[in-house]
């Protein structure tokens, strides 16, 4: 039953709803008046209290007048570039790589507060229409400049019907308390082949939430990558929607997590026609005392007969502080499909750091390389050399930072 | 008197309340293969654990020198830079770690270690090929990770494989034989025998007699309740096939 009195607002709220009211966003602000931002009661913010999280909301972000460095740079590719919300000029687009601008408001409407405030808040999207497949890696840079903002952007992609892409969005900024709220819409075409990463790599002080949203035809085949390496406080929606025979996605995603941060993925998988498939991989890695979640949800429709998915979540503990949660859920309408789920989690392996040691390899050198063993499975399928160096370098600077 | 390649004195060990090592003496000199024998469960592998660094162990008494050296306050991968080499009994599988990155970042650890300078690319790449033809060991399996899938036979052939490339003073051989069918023994033993070469020594711990028709050791020392019992040569081998440990006490495990 639902307690019949409002919700008492903090100034997070107060903001939050004054922001919205300014934009035209009655509706949403009204929501939040009546329900406050999700506490630990509701289902799925229950290891993401954001009520308890989010203590502030800074004002909502003016154009930005300065850019600090890039946060990962790839080689070779092409370079787009949001910046406190607004659409920068870009280079001169690869062949078959149409750019673009429309209004925000990317996401498909679901019961999710973070999802309404950026439907209602951002302005404009970035657009990317691929006629063919595309070489280069294709950057999309996502940026918070300047003082404490609050943001909300969007980017729209749509790869066309047989080819083939990969697509790195990094978030970065400068180091103040801002709040980003982040958007893409990702339509991968029939049979087309698409790699999307995403990696948080903003500075402490930032609340980072994104949300993917992507919708698969048939024979499309997809791997996405988040990885959490940045902000304080992080949480990722993937939500996939597999809506064509034949479709297959490799979802998988990183928290690197330390002291006092906290990382949260959430997954939800819809597997809306017979015959596809997902493999929901994630990783967590935690050392001091942080956080990490990783909630994956497979939903199968009534008639997605043959939908083979199967949710795992492997932790890593590099502390005794450390807290990796696991939250697997099925929700299952059909009666002849394949779906398990499963969550393991420990310390580094005392045999291994002694047999690595053993060989004469000292104990931190022996402890990255088995870090970096535990993440193989996720990097070692992106096949760009240059891209998997970047990643791995993520990894590699995080380790260091603990040393 | 030539510095021994091994020393232990008095050594005891024992792990949470249990004394397994009870007052080990071994001495090793340079180039000779010692075998060590003993029933299950006798400490035989703790000695080759302790030896090596593992943390599980308390070293209550005694000493171990390796030439001339005390290495018990070292840590496991500062005794490997010293000269010590273990190949395990049960080698553990790394996955992630291709076996080729191992390889390369232990040999320039060890040399890290010593002062020397790592070795680049084209020479370590002759230096595996060369370590690795010998024992049949192929590109194939050293791009796999570390150990992962690889039959009880391959992970042995790979351990003696790491033991030809990183050269140790002294290599410690711990149940070798175990989990390998004849053919296997063959290359494996043949991969021991050629790096035998009158200065590297090697303590091979064993409860079989089998391999030590393959191996043959200079002297032979039976392992009873954690410690040598008697001392022989090679036939002390035969005897003991032939007659069990039941002549030296303690309890079978």
């Amino acid at each position: 039953m639902r307690a019949n009195f409002p919700v008492r607002l903090g100034p997070a709220e107060d903001a939050l709803i004054a922001q919205l009211k300014a934009a035209g966003a009655d509706s949403t602000a009204e929501r939040i008046t009546v329900a406050g931002l999700p506490t630990r009661r509701v289902e799925s913010y229950h290891y993401t209290d954001l009520k308890t999280l989010l203590r502030a909301i800074p004002p909502v972000a003016n154009a930005a007048n300065e850019a600090s460095a890039p946060a990962l740079r790839i080689p070779g590719a092409f370079n787009l570039m949001i910046a406190n919300g607004a659409i920068q000029n870009a280079a001169t687009a690869p062949a078959g790589v149409i750019v673009g601008k429309a209004d925000g408001g990317v996401l498909t409407t679901r019961d999710d507060v973070l999802v309404h405030i950026n439907g209602a808040l951002a302005k404009e999207a970035l657009t990317l229409t691929l006629e063919n497949s595309v070489d280069p890696v294709i950057q999309v840079e996502r940026r918070i400049e300047g003082e404490a903002a609050h943001v909300a952007d969007a980017l729209k992609v749509f790869v066309a019907d047989d080819a083939s892409a990969t697509i790195v969005e990094t978030f970065s900024g400068s180091d103040a308390a801002h709040v980003g709220n982040h958007a893409t819409y990702l339509s991968v075409g029939r049979n087309a082949v698409v790699t999307h990463i995403t990696i948080d790599l903003s500075a402490r002080a930032v609340s980072h939430f994104a949300t993917n949203e992507y919708q698969l035809a048939d024979g499309a085949r997809l791997r996405t990558l988040v990885i959490h390496a940045g902000a304080g406080l992080a949480r990722t929606h993937v939500f996939p929607r597999m809506a064509g025979a034949g479709a297959h996605a490799d979802l998988t995603g990183l928290n690197l997590v330390a002291d006092g941060q906290h990382a949260d993925i959430t997954m939800e998988t819809l597997h809306a026609v017979p015959h596809t498939s997902s493999q929901p991989l994630f990783k967590s890695i935690v050392r001091g005392r942080a956080k990490a979640i990783v909630q994956g949800k497979l939903v199968v429709a009534r008639d997605a007969q043959k939908t083979d998915a199967k949710f795992m979540h492997q932790g890593l503990m590099l502390s005794d502080e450390a807290e990796i949660l696991s939250k697997p859920e099925l929700e299952i309408y059909a009666d002849d499909v394949v779906c398990g789920h499963g969550s393991t989690c420990g310390m580094i392996d005392e045999d291994s750091l002694f047999y690595l040691m053993s060989r004469g390899i000292p104990k931190s050198e022996a402890e990255t390389m088995l870090v970096r063993g535990f993440i193989a499975e996720l990097f070692d399928p992106i096949d760009d050399e240059e891209l998997n160096e970047a990643l791995q370098t993520i990894v590699d600077s995080w380790l260091m930072v603990g040393k | 008197m030539t510095t021994p390649v091994l020393e232990i004195r008095n050594l005891h060990a024992r792990i949470e309340e249990r004394e397994i090592l009870k007052g080990v003496n071994l001495i090793i000199p340079p180039g000779e293969v010692h075998a060590i024998m003993g029933r299950n469960g006798s400490g035989k592998s703790t000695l080759s654990y302790v030896l090596a660094g593992k943390e599980d162990y308390e070293i209550t008494e005694g000493e171990v020198l390796l030439n001339g050296e005390n290495i018990l306050e070292m840590e496991p991968d500062e005794r490997a830079a010293a000269g010590l080499f273990l190949a395990f009994q049960y080698p553990i599988e790394i996955p992630g770690v291709a076996t080729m990155t191992f390889l390369k970042a232990a040999l320039n650890a060890q040399r890290k270690a010593r002062g020397e300078a790592e070795l680049s690319t084209p020479d370590f790449m002759r230096a595996v090929k060369e370590a690795g033809a010998q024992l049949n060991i192929d590109n194939d399996m050293l791009k796999r990770p570390l150990n992962v899938g690889f039959s009880g036979g391959e992970k042995k052939r790979a351990e003696i494989m790491q033991m030809a490339l990183l050269k140790p003073s002294l290599a410690v051989l711990d149940e070798t034989d175990s989990g390998l069918d004849i053919d296997a023994l063959q290359v494996v033993s043949k991969g021991v025998n050629a790096l035998r070469d009158g200065q590297r020594s090697m303590l091979v711990i064993t409860h079989y007699q089998r391999l030590l028709n393959h191996i043959v050791p200079d002297v032979v020392h039976v392992f009873s309740d954690g410690r040598i019992v008697e001392s022989g040569d090679k036939d002390l081998a035969l005897k003991l096939e032939a007659q069990g440990y039941a002549s030296y006490g303690g309890e079978a495990a």
